[in-house]
């Protein structure tokens, strides 16, 4: 049987429907279509696949179980490894990793690796919940900081060798940037509260409304009989790029806009939390977290998006799938621009005018890309004069952000790196015994996926250094 | 859930609840905030801690009401429980090396500013406590202050209670005087603030102010609560809920800030009256069924 060269499509909401609600965007594959694609897995024998993904989820055993429609038993090798499929089947960049080098893709596009890990993890939760009975005991406790992907890998991991893990979250909801980042039209929430279910009912204690570092420090958790402890603090506070005007109202961090419309519902009809809707937004920034603010502002009811980056289209660090989506919902890209300067609305009749002090405008300049600098991107460099306005009513800095200090500052010992991420050896073990991290909270912003693989990492270290004392 | 343990009223807008939260109370000291959620919907709010009682596991809390969240939490009786409460938040109230003190206080910061009095009173430190109100139906706390104060000024608005004006005039007069404060401390509204903080550099005397911006998270991750600083080495953005709420009252923008607390008033307004349209609904429901 001759292969279908091409990936079978994704089924999606249609983009005019889905720019004015908050419904998922992508609806996944049907199992008739899941087995279709499973055909077109070659089965190769070095499975660069396996080694494309950060937790080497084995791949093309789950996808030989779905090809014979053994739906479970493909749930089954998936979750050996992975303790979030559902989630990583909806936001890793395959493209970038397993299905980068998948072998079928060096003569046509590569197996829908992604789709089919998402179409089996959703088969599974449609199931009769098997509720899951914890494991023995083996007499050891853990505690996690954090309940984002890292903590929850490094949780479920854990918990799944019969540890006592108990994970302390800072928010009022587990989940992390599952929760406050990542909107519902990309990722439900049900989905991430039903893994969380999934550890509690492992045997995983969650504790909300606990800041370590304020309410309880890493040494008192020692004090409290804990004898390992992960950081998986997550990403922290965001950066602006010290331009004139970034405190006028209407500037937000997409860290706070995200925050207000997912975890905080903004985005329901009469919610308690504040967000501003509607007008003309410009979104400064190229990564994933950027995309999911331009998409929010539009279903927000946004007269128009603009996303702003100061590189080209090849350089833009989003996911393909998501720069698509954005596109085909007509979210405009300004690319090789950057912004000088965020503008004011000022009544020179009127102090007391309410728009005095808001956004009106965006100035931003040119850019041309130069030479290459030291991550292999080429520079962007300003175009003297070529300054434009973009008129605006609200601005969304989406450039990154930098860790939190209250771990670093109430933990002695605790050695961090010039960007205050804290530092930790292959195995996750930072510089103070017992002390393990992972996540963005070591690496600064960066994907859930490699969140999860260095929760992996740190929970095989703390086995290891827990099962030999 | 946490739950309110004591709730007594102050006056007819200002109430006062202890809440069972024994992690934040052993924790909390002087100058540290807390967020919490009155119910599943509710907003995330900030409000800075007014004492704690270890024993006891609790938290104080006073809170006037001026928006839908605070209407919404001084339907909370004793008994209630609260959807969430989290703390301590932001670094503490800095009292190294202070041996004179002056604390302002303005309407409901006064309930922030008295743990802080007493904290210096505590470690033997001189306090002079200026506390100003609108009128005499909000005065708060005036006791507690005088045991806790080496001299206390009363002051409202209106004239209605004690002496009539705003707290700068007496602060201004002491300075005039020759007193000489290591550190003043104020704590209440931004106008306040700013005006205490440009009488204070007249006489060149440090002085701290306790901001309360708007805030989402409160643990340094939605950076709304940002203000900006202008130090000698020039201007600087910081983070009320991690680096604060405490700063260096010469270097504050205070027009920024007062700007930035504006974003959602129209919202807040609306918010507002929705609830307590809400509550008088149901008030009516209640007497209804009972006649």
């Amino acid at each position: 049987m001759a292969i279908n060269p091409k990936k079978h499509e994704m089924p999606a909401q249609d983009p005019k429907v889905r720019a004015h609600n908050f419904e998922e965007v992508a609806l996944g594959y049907e199992e008739a279509v899941a087995l279709a694609e499973a055909e077109r897995c070659l089965n190769c024998k070095n499975q660069p696949c396996v080694s494309g993904c950060p937790v080497n989820v084995h791949i093309p055993e789950f996808i030989m179980k779905v090809k014979e429609g053994d739906f479970e038993g493909a749930y089954q090798i998936i979750s050996e490894t992975s303790s979030l499929p559902a989630v990583c089947g909806r936001v890793c960049p395959q493209e970038t990793q397993c299905e980068e080098v998948c072998s079928l893709g060096i003569k046509f596009e590569p197996v829908g690796i992604g789709r089919l890990e998402r179409f089996v993890a959703d088969w599974h939760n449609e199931q009769e919940a098997l509720k899951a009975n914890p494991p023995k005991s083996n007499g050891h406790k853990v505690a996690i900081v954090g309940s984002g992907p890292a903590g929850l890998t490094c949780a479920g991991d854990l918990a799944k060798k019969g540890y006592a893990v108990t994970v302390y979250e800072a928010l009022h909801t587990a989940g992390g940037v599952l929760v406050y980042g990542i909107p519902e039209f990309r990722l439900p929430k049900a989905i991430v509260a039903r893994e969380v279910q999934g550890l509690k009912d492992l045997g995983v204690e969650v504790v909300t409304n606990a800041v370590i570092g304020r309410t309880l420090t890493i040494d008192e958790l020692f004090d409290m009989g804990f004898e390992a402890v992960f950081v998986g603090s997550g990403a922290g506070l965001p950066s602006f790029m010290n331009i004139p005007g970034e405190s006028l109202t209407g500037v937000y961090s997409a860290n706070e806009y995200l925050t207000r419309s997912n975890l905080m519902k903004a985005y329901e009809d009469n919610p308690n939390t504040p967000i501003m809707k509607g007008g003309k937004v410009a979104v400064v920034g190229g990564g994933n977290v950027a995309m999911d603010a331009a998409r929010t502002a539009l279903r927000l009811g946004a007269e128009k998006v603009y996303v702003v980056y100061r590189r080209s289209m090849e350089e833009l660090p989003a996911r393909a799938e998501e720069v698509e989506h954005a596109q085909e919902e007509g979210i405009e890209f300004n690319l090789l621009c950057n912004p000088v300067e965020i503008l004011g609305y000022e009544n020179p009749d009127d102090p007391r005018d309410p728009k005095n002090g808001t956004v009106r405008a965006i100035r931003c300049i040119k850019m041309e890309l130069g030479e290459a600098d030291e991550s292999g991107r080429r520079r962007p460099v300003a175009i003297e004069g070529s300054e434009f306005d973009l008129d605006v009513d609200a601005v969304i800095m989406s450039i990154g952000t930098s860790p939190n200090p209250l771990i670093k500052d109430t933990t002695e010992g605790l050695e961090v790196n010039r960007r205050g991420g804290i530092i930790v050896d292959e195995g996750g073990l930072t510089s103070r015994n017992a002390v393990y991290a992972g996540g963005d909270a070591v690496t600064g912003a960066a994907t859930v996926i490699s969140a999860m693989g260095a929760g992996k990492v740190a929970a095989a270290s703390i086995d290891e250094y827990l099962s030999a004392k | 859930m946490y739950k309110i343990v004591r709730r007594r009223p102050l006056k007819p807008m200002v109430t006062m609840v202890d809440v069972e939260a024994p992690l934040v109370a052993a924790k909390a000291k002087a100058g540290q905030f807390i967020i919490l959620r009155v119910d599943e919907e509710g907003e995330r709010i900030p409000l800075t801690v007014a004492g704690t009682n270890v024993e006891e596991g609790t938290v104080r809390i006073i809170f006037q009401v001026v928006g839908a969240t605070t209407e919404a939490l001084n339907h909370k009786m004793e008994g209630d429980y609260l959807q969430d409460f989290v703390g301590p938040l932001g670094k503490p109230t800095e009292t190294e090396g202070i041996k004179k003190v002056c604390i302002v206080g303005g309407g409901v910061g006064c309930a922030i500013a008295l743990p802080v009095a007493q904290e210096f009173h505590r470690i033997g430190a001189d306090v002079t406590s200026i506390i100003g109100f609108r009128s005499e139906d909000l005065v708060i706390l005036e006791e507690e202050f005088d045991a806790c104060s080496n001299n206390l000024v009363v002051m409202t608005d209106d004239g209605s209670y004690k002496r009539q004006g705003n707290v700068t005039i007496p602060l201004k007069e002491m300075l005039e005087a020759g007193e000489k404060f290591d550190m003043i401390i104020t704590i209440g509204p931004i106008v306040m603030m700013k005006f205490v903080t440009l009488t204070a550099k007249e006489f060149d005397t440090p002085v701290t102010v306790s901001m309360s911006p708007i805030m989402v998270d409160g643990t340094g991750m939605c950076g709304c609560c940002r203000l900006t600083l202008h130090t000698e080495e020039g201007s600087v953005m910081k983070f009320a809920c991690v680096d604060g709420p405490d700063f260096n009252g010469y270097e504050v923008d205070f027009d920024e800030a007062i700007a930035r607390g504006r974003t959602y008033a129209e919202f807040e307004k609306k918010a507002h009256d929705h609830v307590c349209n809400m509550f008088k609904a149901a008030d009516e429901l209640k007497a209804g069924t009972n006649a």
